[in-house]
C-alpha cells in the first residue's frame, strides 16, 4: 500500500514537472533578453563585514559568554540577519544568473565566456543560500535554541562544500569581469549594489 | 497503415540517431548516443521479426532487457553531467544509489500488492522497467525543481535527455498505475498511449539535440583583454575590497 501511494505521490511529481515544462515552453518564447539595466537597480547590497562577523567563531563564542542565558534571544536575532543576508545573496545571484542566461545567447564568445563563469559562481551561491536559508528556517521554527544548547551559527560558513562568503566574493569578481564595459559611475554602483 | 503508425517512434529514432551523428554529440552524451543506437537497433529486429510469433516475443524482451540497462545508463550520465558541474559534496555521488533504490524498491513493493498477468523472467522484466520509469520521472522531476531554485539553464543536453525519458515515464507510470483496471481494453490503450509517448519523448530529443548547447566553460581561444579593459577591472576589484 505505502508503495502505491509513494507511486501515485512520484506520477504526481512528475505529471506537475510536465505541466511546468509546458508553462515554460509557452511563455519562454520569444525569451526576454536581460539588458545591464535590467540588473544594477535590482541588487541588493550585502554586507559582507556583517556576514564575517556573524559567521566568526570567536564573536559567537565571546557572545555566549558574555551575555549568558540571554544569549539565545541574542542568536535568534543573529539569526534572522543572517537569513536577510542569505536572501540578499540568493536574489543577487539570481538577477545575474538571468543576466548571464542572455548574455550566452549572444554571438560573442567573449562576453559568452564571461557570462558562463558569472553563472557559475550565481548558481553556487544560490546553491549554499538554498541549504543555508532551510538550516535556518528550520531552527528558527523549531526554536532549535530551546531544544538544543543553541545552533552555532558559524557552522553556517560552509554547506554542502561550498563556502559561502569565499563563493559570494567570487561572484563579485566574475560581475566585475563581466561588467567590465560598462562606464565608471555604473560599474561603480554594480559594485556598491553587489 | 497500423504497422506504419507503431514504427512512427522507429523512425523519429533514426532521425535523431542521425542528429547526434552529425552534430558530434557522442562525445557529451556517449551513453545516451549508445542508447540511441540500440533502439534503433532493436526497432529494426522487432521489425524484421513481427510476423513470427515467438521470434518476436524472444526479441521483444530480450530488447526489452536492454532498454532496461541503458535507461539506468542514461540516468546516471544526466546526473554525473548536471551534478558534477553542480556540487562537489560527497553526498553529491550517493544520489544517484538512493534513486536507483528507491526505484527498484518501490517497483518490487508494487508488484507484491497488484498481481501481474506475465510469469518468471517477463515479469522480472516488468519489474525492472517500472524501476526504471520511475527513476526517470525522479530524475526529471528533480532537475525541473531545480532549474527555478538554482536558475540553472534548460538548453544543455542533459536536460533534453531527461525531459524526454521524464515526460515518457510519467505518461506510461501514470497509464500503468491508473488504467490497469480496463483489463483488455487496457492493452491497446497502453499501446498507443506508449507510441504517442515515446515519439513526444523522441522528438523532443531531436529539438534539444539540433539546437547549439550555450556555451559551458570559458574557451581557452579567447583573445585576452585590452589594457582598458584590465585597468577598469583592476579599479572595480580595489573598490570591493
Amino acid at each position: 500500500m505505502f508503495s502505491i501511494i509513494l507511486t501515485w505521490i512520484i506520477v504526481a511529481w512528475g505529471a506537475v514537472s510536465c505541466i511546468y515544462m509546458l508553462r515554460c515552453a509557452w511563455s519562454r518564447f520569444p525569451k526576454r533578453d536581460v539588458e545591464v539595466d535590467d540588473v544594477i537597480p535590482f541588487l541588493y547590497p550585502v554586507d559582507i563585514s556583517l556576514a564575517e562577523s556573524l559567521l566568526d567563531p570567536a564573536t559567537e563564542f565571546e557572545c555566549r559568554w558574555k551575555l549568558g542565558p540571554q544569549f539565545r534571544e541574542t542568536q535568534r536575532k543573529r539569526m534572522r540577519l543572517f537569513l536577510e543576508l542569505t536572501r540578499r545573496m540568493a536574489h543577487n545571484s539570481k538577477v545575474l544568473v538571468k543576466y548571464a542566461a542572455s548574455e550566452q545567447n549572444r554571438h560573442d564568445p567573449r562576453r559568452a565566456a564571461l557570462a558562463s563563469a558569472l553563472q557559475e559562481k550565481a548558481i553556487e551561491v544560490r546553491l549554499y543560500s538554498l541549504v543555508t536559508g532551510i538550516k535556518l528556517r528550520f531552527w528558527l521554527l523549531l526554536r532549535a535554541d530551546i531544544l538544543n544548547a543553541a545552533p552555532v551559527l558559524a557552522h553556517l560558513r560552509t554547506a554542502g562544500e561550498i563556502d559561502g562568503l569565499q563563493t559570494y566574493s567570487a561572484l563579485k569578481v566574475a560581475a566585475a569581469a563581466a561588467f567590465v564595459q560598462l562606464p565608471p559611475d555604473e560599474l561603480d554602483s554594480l559594485t556598491r549594489n553587489l | 497503415m497500423i504497422l506504419l503508425l507503431r514504427y512512427i517512434p522507429l523512425l523519429l529514432l533514426a532521425l535523431l540517431l542521425w542528429t547526434l551523428v552529425r552534430k558530434r554529440s557522442y562525445t557529451e552524451a556517449p551513453c545516451f548516443f549508445a542508447y540511441t543506437i540500440f533502439a534503433v537497433a532493436a526497432g529494426l529486429a522487432r521489425f524484421v521479426v513481427h510476423d513470427h510469433r515467438q521470434t518476436y516475443r524472444l526479441i521483444y524482451w530480450i530488447t526489452d532487457a536492454g532498454y532496461v540497462l541503458l535507461g539506468m545508463l542514461v540516468m546516471y550520465e544526466v546526473l554525473r553531467t548536471v551534478l558534477g558541474n553542480l556540487t562537489r559534496a560527497w553526498w553529491g555521488r550517493l544520489i544517484f544509489p538512493i534513486i536507483l533504490v528507491t526505484g527498484i524498491s518501490m517497483s518490487i513493493g508494487r508488484a507484491s500488492v497488484v498481481p501481474s498477468p506475465l510469469s518468471g523472467l517477463e515479469h522480472y522484466m516488468l519489474t525492472g522497467e517500472i524501476a526504471v520509469r520511475v527513476m526517470q520521472v525522479l530524475v526529471f522531476a528533480g532537475l525541473v525543481t531545480l532549474v527555478p531554485l538554482l536558475g540553472l539553464r534548460w538548453r544543455q543536453y542533459s536536460f533534453g535527455v531527461a525531459t524526454g525519458f521524464g515526460i515518457y515515464a510519467t505518461i506510461m507510470l501514470l497509464t500503468t498505475t491508473k488504467f490497469s483496471d480496463f483489463g483488455t481494453r487496457f492493452k491497446l490503450l497502453w499501446g498507443w498511449t506508449s507510441i504517442v509517448a515515446y515519439s513526444l519523448a523522441v522528438l523532443i530529443w531531436i529539438w534539444f539535440f539540433s539546437v547549439p548547447q550555450t556555451a559551458e566553460t570559458p574557451s581557452p581561444d579567447l583573445s585576452a583583454s585590452t589594457p582598458g579593459d584590465l585597468k577598469q577591472y583592476k579599479d572595480a576589484l580595489r573598490r570591493m575590497r
